[in-house]
């Protein structure tokens, strides 16, 4: 099987963001780290592209992505007073989003600074 | 006063770790940017810089420190007082000295190594900034890397925890002007930690919906604010099904950032570096998710009803 190489691949387990990971990945699962420490090493290796999880629940029944929108949709707007919380592992363009939502349905919106 | 880890690389031959275990919670921070490395004004590496590891308990970063001070828990702020004390060369209080649990003659040589640095550089971690004291530990910190800026170049760090949280701070700091714990309830930010902050929020129980991304706070959180998530429709994105998903009534999995999830990621020193995904994954990312979950609530009738077209009487 061949494998693709990432050169210079961003970690982003920790604060330290490391930016020279060199990564070894087939279709499925990456399998070298290299540069990488422990920590890095095993959040690389425990995301994979396997459907290991529904697209969506609701309720705790699996559900479309299109109607799990919809839901947080309705629940997000109906609320007086909404909380987007987290955002720590996500991308700045997410979190941009995730402002611009709150601002949207007039919420709280926090990070784990505030911790 | 803050620098970037490429100054700390090239110039810092003087560190303090305070309230932090980078052995174990950030492995490389050590030999990529901070001790080990060799830099333009360090060619020798490790040799031409001391480390001085501040904490409650010996950890096994103390073996990479030239010098382990272990302070009393809870007593960061007294010995950050005296601190600053003792680099004016003010009298201190002997009781108060013995409190912290070091001896007058270990801070006194401790603010002369401090003096004799050409660029110092105090990390701060979680062990000071969520303790007894909190922000305002944090806050001291600042002040006395400030205030060595009379005798000699000297900056102040946190060690942020998670991946990118360093973003989060700034995208709301340039979207909203306050960089955590913003209110947009009134249609324009408002910024009050304690009243606007999560837990407090949460253990308060006053929200009535949450969006949880990029977090787990039903692992980490204290119950009260674990209760209140479960009490009200929460939703959760997240690449797996976690704990906060188990107590949510809508869970999306998305694809993890920087593994499936191209984008831009902040380091702790604010510099933003872009992510390579190595992996394709079935689900969408963040990013689309919640684009979409705004284009839906943008598509019902708006909450004010100035937006509506609609007077506010």
């Amino acid at each position: 099987m061949t494998l693709t190489i990432v050169k210079n691949a961003t970690c982003t387990f920790c604060g330290c963001v490391c930016d020279d990971i060199e990564l070894h990945a087939d279709e499925i699962r990456i399998v070298e780290t290299k540069r990488a420490c422990s920590l890095g090493e095993s959040w690389f290796k425990n995301h994979t592209a396997e459907h290991l999880y529904p697209d969506a629940l609701i309720d705790g029944h699996p559900a479309t992505v299109d109607d799990a929108v919809e839901a947080a949709a309705d629940y997000l707007l109906n609320a007086n007073m909404p909380l987007v919380y987290g955002m720590s592992n996500i991308t700045c363009e997410a979190q941009r989003e995730a402002v611009a939502l709150a601002e949207l349905i007039g919420g709280v919106v926090d990070s784990h600074t505030s911790l | 006063m803050t620098c970037t880890l490429g100054e700390v690389k090239n110039r810092a031959d003087f560190m303090i770790y305070w309230g932090g275990n980078p052995a174990e919670c950030h492995p490389r921070h050590f030999t990529k940017y901070s001790l080990t490395q060799k830099g333009k004004f360090t060619p020798n590496g490790r040799k031409d810089r001391t480390m001085v590891l501040v904490d409650i308990r010996e950890t096994p970063s103390a073996k990479a420190a030239d010098v382990f001070l272990q302070i009393r828990p809870g007593k960061d702020f007294e010995l950050i007082g005296i601190l600053r004390a003792l680099i004016k060369n003010q009298r201190v209080n002997e009781a108060m000295v013995a409190e912290t649990g070091l001896p007058l003659s270990k801070l006194e040589e401790l603010v002369a190594m401090m003096k004799a640095a050409r660029f110092g550089v105090i990390f701060f971690g979680m062990g000071l900034s969520m303790t007894r004291g909190k922000h305002m530990n944090s806050a001291g910190v600042l002040m006395l890397a400030a205030e060595m800026n009379a005798f000699t170049k000297f900056v102040a760090m946190p060690m942020r925890g998670h991946g990118n949280v360093t973003g989060a701070d700034v995208v709301m700091r340039y979207t909203t002007g306050y960089p955590f714990g913003v209110n947009l309830c009134r249609g324009y930010p408002r910024f009050n930690p304690g009243e606007f902050s999560t837990v407090d929020l949460l253990v308060r129980g006053d929200n009535d919906a949450c969006l949880v991304l990029g977090a787990d706070p039903g692992a980490t959180m204290p119950q009260p604010a674990i209760d209140h998530l479960a009490r009200i429709p929460t939703i959760t994105l997240d690449p797996k099904v976690t704990h906060t998903s188990r107590l949510s009534r809508v869970h999306i999995t998305t694809a993890a950032t920087g593994i499936s999830a191209p984008g831009t990621a902040y380091r702790m020193d604010e510099i933003p570096l872009p992510l390579r995904p190595a992996l394709k994954s079935p689900y969408p990312t963040d990013e689309e998710v919640v684009r979409r979950i705004r284009e839906a609530v943008a598509r019902r009738p708006a909450w004010l009803p100035e937006r509506n077209g609609e007077m506010v009487v």
